[in-house]
């Protein structure tokens, strides 16, 4: 069980039978009530998004999950493909049900995955990743009115808006949750 | 460091208070500190000690809102009142619109009812808008019931769910969790906030009147109802404001107060209760009060998203 006021992002809850992972969560009180925070959690099986809301005093069922390190392989557009680091079991995640992790999948990457019952269901992204630019539009030095910055499109075709001197080809530290840049990295 | 911020602040309070003062409101300014406050079972406190000398020292809490002093001047004078002061609530999370520290707008109108303040309220915002107000925060104020709100959003008869199983049970078919010994506040509150409150319309202010007397308050009752003369003031989905015709009945009030303190035991800051309070309403006009957090309404005014956009020193930057 956990507590409304301890549930956060990532939180795995069990609701009717399904476990939901938690993508929103924020605290509300309302005039005269209570404290609650009001979650939207993505049901892991279909990926349909619902809102919940919970008292932080009372407790709610959790999923008990499992972590486990996995390679990222390759996409065939139905299907993610990962092997589990220890047992090199191989298994599918449907592209589907976690469309939003396509940016963040980096082949021969090592991703942790949420295991509930023996079943894969859902892939943490790191909160920070390196990423390759693969496509850059080339701005005319000096056009700083626009905020000094510009739309790039890395490897695996996120989309983050860079300084102007980032350039095609160069590596950048991007925060996943805001995907913003954070910094050139230089190797 | 965004002077324009104090500017702002600045030019509305001047605004405001030139509104009241012009009204014939008289301004009152009360106690921060106060040895005793009125029990509210959803507010913890923030509480410090007064350290004399020589003598057993004393513990004192900071208010969490100026409402229990400024009824007593209107008990006393008969005038309709008001004030902008600062007001501080604990355990609150810190959030885009939660600041542990803010601004708390007043005011109380004799002889007015909840219904005649959705007006005063409508040229309060004309005054205080400027060529910056976005059209979401400008009146005229869009009305409609919470029976309304629940039928439209939760497609949910509200009048229906008078008992406490029946509110969980409508939580339930709706695919919504609920405690199984939920009260029925508690219950009404996840049906409101999961699937009404998300919904209102945003394309101009909403006040969302006749809250269910099942929730707790000082709002007079609507006779032959399950509603109070109570409203809730919603701009950009954020709430601004909430309005009482105040409740005058000291019987009522004595009530009201006996089931908060019992709720009240739980509560994270103890603190010693004021039960002056309901003596109050022996003698008090009929009259109709209207609370307003500044700083959100300095929010929607600029269009900014965050409360931490409108302070100086927002709680986060000395929380460390």
């Amino acid at each position: 069980m956990v507590r409304g006021g301890d549930i956060g992002i990532g939180t795995c809850l069990l609701i009717n039978g399904t476990p939901h992972i938690v993508v929103e969560r924020e605290f509300v009180n309302p005039g005269k009530g209570a404290a609650f925070a009001r979650v939207r959690a993505k049901n892991l099986k279909n990926g349909n998004v619902i809102m919940q809301t919970i008292r932080t005093a009372d407790f709610v069922e959790d999923a008990q999950v499992d972590l486990v390190d996995c390679q990222y392989q390759y996409g065939d557009g139905e299907n993610f493909h990962f092997m589990n680091n220890e047992s090199f079991e191989q298994f599918e995640i449907p592209v589907a049900t976690h469309e939003d992790r396509a940016p963040y999948l980096k082949e021969g990457e090592t991703y942790t995955i949420v295991m509930w019952e023996g079943e894969p269901i859902d892939i943490k992204i790191p909160y920070k990743m390196v990423f390759t630019v693969a496509e850059s539009e080339n701005y005319i030095r000096g056009d700083t009115v626009s905020g000094a910055t510009k739309p790039v499109t890395t490897e695996t075709g996120l989309v983050v808006r860079v300084p102007l001197f980032i350039k095609q080809g160069e590596k950048i530290l991007v925060n996943t949750e805001t995907n913003e840049y954070v910094e050139r990295v230089n190797e | 460091m965004d002077i324009e911020i104090l500017q702002t602040r600045s030019r509305m309070v001047t605004v405001l208070r030139e509104f009241f003062l012009s009204r014939g409101y008289l301004e009152t300014d009360t106690p921060a500190l106060a040895p005793s406050l009125i029990p509210e079972s959803c507010l913890e406190v923030f509480a410090t000690d007064y350290v004399h000398p020589r003598e057993r020292g004393k513990a004192l809490y900071l208010i969490p809102s100026p409402e229990i002093w400024m009824k007593k001047v209107i008990a006393a004078t008969g005038r309709s009142v008001f004030q902008l002061c600062k007001a501080w609530r604990n355990a609150e999370s810190v959030s885009p619109i939660h600041n542990p520290e803010f601004t708390m707008l007043e005011y109380y109108g004799v002889g007015l009812s909840s219904e005649d303040n959705i007006g005063l309220t409508e040229e309060l915002f004309e005054a205080l808008a400027d060529e910056k107000t976005p059209l979401k925060a400008r009146p005229p104020f869009r009305v409609m019931s919470m029976r309304e709100a629940f039928s439209e959003y939760a497609h949910a008869d509200l009048d229906a769910l008078t008992e406490p199983e029946s509110m969980r049970a409508a939580c339930r078919a709706r695919g919504l969790l609920v405690a199984p010994n939920a009260s029925w506040d508690d219950a009404f509150n996840v049906l409101f906030l999961s699937l009404v409150e998300p919904a209102l319309p945003k394309d101009r202010p909403l006040v969302l009147d006749r809250y269910p007397a099942g929730i707790e308050c000082l709002a007079a009752d609507i006779p032959g109802t399950m509603y109070k003369e109570r409203w809730e003031l919603y701009v950009d989905g954020i709430e601004i404001a909430n309005c009482f015709t105040e409740m005058a009945n000291p019987e009522a009030v004595r009530r009201y107060f006996s089931s908060q303190s019992a709720k009240k035991r739980n509560a994270l800051v103890p603190h010693r209760i004021d039960d002056s309070y309901a003596s109050i309403f022996e003698h008090f006009p009929p009259c109709s009060g209207v609370a307003v957090g500044f700083e959100r309404l300095m929010m929607v005014f600029l269009g900014k998203k965050t409360i931490a956009d409108v302070l100086l020193f927002p709680f986060e930057a000395f929380s460390g």
